[in-house]
């Protein structure tokens, strides 16, 4: 009876079921992007093209600037993802390492920073940006998406430091090495994979964050994708196809960031897990 | 800050060493370590706050170009009178006590089947991690398109088993179902990859001394697998509650909380006072109130996280 239910039935189904689960709206999405106008506006609904197209796709990037919004999004999530690293690699460092009579409380801190709700610092932001002439620049973006993604690649990164020998920075100081030194030289390249994750999901939480993007920088030439692509819609008309192939395009660089890193990703997940 | 660490005595003078090496700079170095976290923090959340808290005594309009005047209490005395702030609050109440227990319950459904012996396990993982790397306002869209009341796929499967046409955006129920139903699949799979983490350090003997004692599946499930995930379950259940408060992207891209303000939540409030009105001493005030209701489901958060170790 056991063995049933253990059995190879039960695990394709199993595996149907999550595939169309998590596959399905992307696959969907694509399929649209795919066709025509006049084919998408037919009842009933067709499921695979008649005729697959790329005319939404040409229309995604030359309707709107898309080709900026992808590079908006990827300075402010580049930008930002390093500037997480080197602040969280100090911190976390100090954490793992240096003897902290307050380690317990700042871990808290931080903790309860990650809990912390985003959308209330949108008002003082939006005017501290106004006021120092910071809105529709990088800057104000890069900044507040550093401090969103500063707990969780702390305490990622927190987990990987614990992780390493300390003899071999000893030896490295023992040898004339300073701290710092040991810390680039020895533990940063060992805990490559902590770090590496860390990125991930710096990088993730800084191309997917939409509410301070749409409310800082509204200027065409500065959006970020996610608020790019609500802006093909019109007051009175959604062009799908064109949305779907410029959602595609926003896509691709997180499938290919997913597919190639999956463990990496999920480890750093469960690890730090803090995102919804 | 003399103790350093327990370390084996094999390896005691070298400790030594190390200690008189670095102890009289170990106390500086961490200062300046943790210096940029600090200073970040300061500047992006504890001066922000502090401003957001003077703000909402003030009557502060950018539009009116006066200059910030002291009001007391009257911009929260305002907020208790907006009917659309109470519309507003009780959505994001609605989405979070609908969405929360759904996606905790779609995800551990999700986790129990990946949980399964797969001989491949990446294209499991993949479908799970797809949905939540996606950006929630690309759900959104995608879903506004899923739930299209002429071309949507929603209406045409429901169509296929003889189901009623439903014109989602029309009504505010049925665009309340959509929002909720687009927020479960986007939620369920963090959800389900924080418990499938926790299920897998579930020992398996667990289940073999159980099946020798002769309990069902359903009796190993109550009193094994549920229990020993209750830790993996309380951490998803509070991320998730906190990020459901601020629920902003899903339905300002599906709906822009239509029909009227029926499917606004607090958090499109607050933009939409503060950034197409720049009211700032109001939308102060509406954030001061998501503020302490977030900070009322954190402690209560560090409460039960605290008698759990």
């Amino acid at each position: 009876m056991a063995n049933l239910f253990t059995g190879m039935p039960l695990r394709l189904i199993a595996a149907a079921v999550l595939l169309v689960n998590g596959l399905f709206p992307v696959l969907w999405l694509v399929l649209t992007s795919l066709k025509s106008e006049t084919e998408l506006t037919r009842v009933p609904i067709t499921w695979l093209p008649d005729r697959a197209t790329i005319a939404n796709y040409v229309d995604a990037f030359s309707d709107q600037p898309l080709h900026i919004f992808l590079l908006n999004s990827f300075a402010v999530a580049i930008l930002s993802t390093i500037a997480t690293l080197l602040v969280s690699t100090f911190a976390a460092y100090a954490l793992a390492r240096l003897q902290l009579r307050f380690r317990a409380l700042i871990l808290s801190v931080i903790i309860a920073v990650s809990t912390f709700p985003l959308v209330t610092l949108l008002v003082p932001l939006f005017e501290t940006m106004r006021a120092l002439n910071l809105l529709n620049t990088y800057t104000a973006l890069v900044l507040p998406y550093t401090v969103l993604s500063l707990p969780v690649c702390t305490l990622v990164l927190v987990s990987f430091f614990d992780g390493i020998p300390r003899d071999l920075e000893n030896a490295a100081m023992v040898d004339g090495c300073t701290r710092l030194g040991a810390l680039f030289k020895i533990v940063v390249p060992l805990a490559g994979p902590g770090v590496f994750t860390a990125a991930i999901l710096a990088f993730v939480n800084a191309w997917d964050e939409f509410l301070l993007a749409l409310s800082f920088n509204a200027n065409p030439q500065i959006r970020t994708l996610p608020v790019g692509i609500t802006l093909y819609q019109g007051e009175f008309a959604f062009p799908w196809p064109v949305i779907s192939a410029a959602l595609v395009a926003g896509i691709v660089p997180l499938a290919i960031l997913i597919v190639i890193f999956q463990e990496r990703v999920v480890s750093g997940l469960t690890a730090g897990g803090m995102k919804g | 800050m003399s103790e350093v660490m327990q370390s084996p005595a094999g390896i005691e003078s070298r400790r030594r060493d190390w200690a008189s090496l670095m102890d009289p700079s170990d106390r500086t170095l961490a200062i300046w370590l943790l210096a940029p976290t600090v200073v970040l923090l300061l500047l992006i959340i504890v001066y922000p706050v502090g401003r957001l808290v003077f703000t909402s005594f003030y009557n502060l309009s950018l539009t009116s170009g006066l200059p910030a005047q002291y009001v007391g209490f009257e911009n929260f005395e305002l907020m208790l009178e907006d009917p659309v702030f109470w519309d507003a609050l009780w959505n994001t109440v609605l989405i979070t006590i609908i969405t929360v227990p759904g996606a905790l319950l779609v995800g551990l459904g999700l986790a129990l089947l990946a949980n399964l012996p797969f001989r491949h396990r990446w294209p499991v993982r993949l479908a799970l991690l797809v949905p939540w790397a996606l950006p929630l306002a690309f759900v959104g869209l995608i879903f506004a398109w899923f739930f299209h009341s002429q071309y949507g796929v929603v209406n045409d499967v429901l169509a296929r088993f003889g189901g009623p046409r439903i014109i989602w955006f029309n009504s505010p129920q049925w665009a309340f179902t959509a929002i909720c139903l687009a927020i479960i699949w986007k939620t369920s799979s963090f959800v389900g990859l924080i418990l499938l983490a926790g299920l897998q350090t579930i020992p398996r003997s667990l289940y073999e001394a159980a099946d020798v004692d002769g309990a069902g599946r359903l009796r190993q499930f109550f009193e094994i697998t549920l229990p020993l995930l209750r830790p993996a379950i309380v951490v998803a259940l509070i991320f998730r509650t906190i990020t459901a408060l601020q629920t902003f992207d899903i339905p300002y891209t599906m709906t822009r909380g239509g029909p009227g303000t029926t499917t606004a939540t607090l958090a499109m409030y607050i933009h939409q006072n503060t950034v197409s009105f720049l009211d700032l001493g109001y939308g102060s005030a509406l954030a001061v109130a998501m503020f302490v209701l977030s900070m009322g489901v954190t402690v209560i958060y560090l409460r039960i996280m605290g008698r759990g170790h």
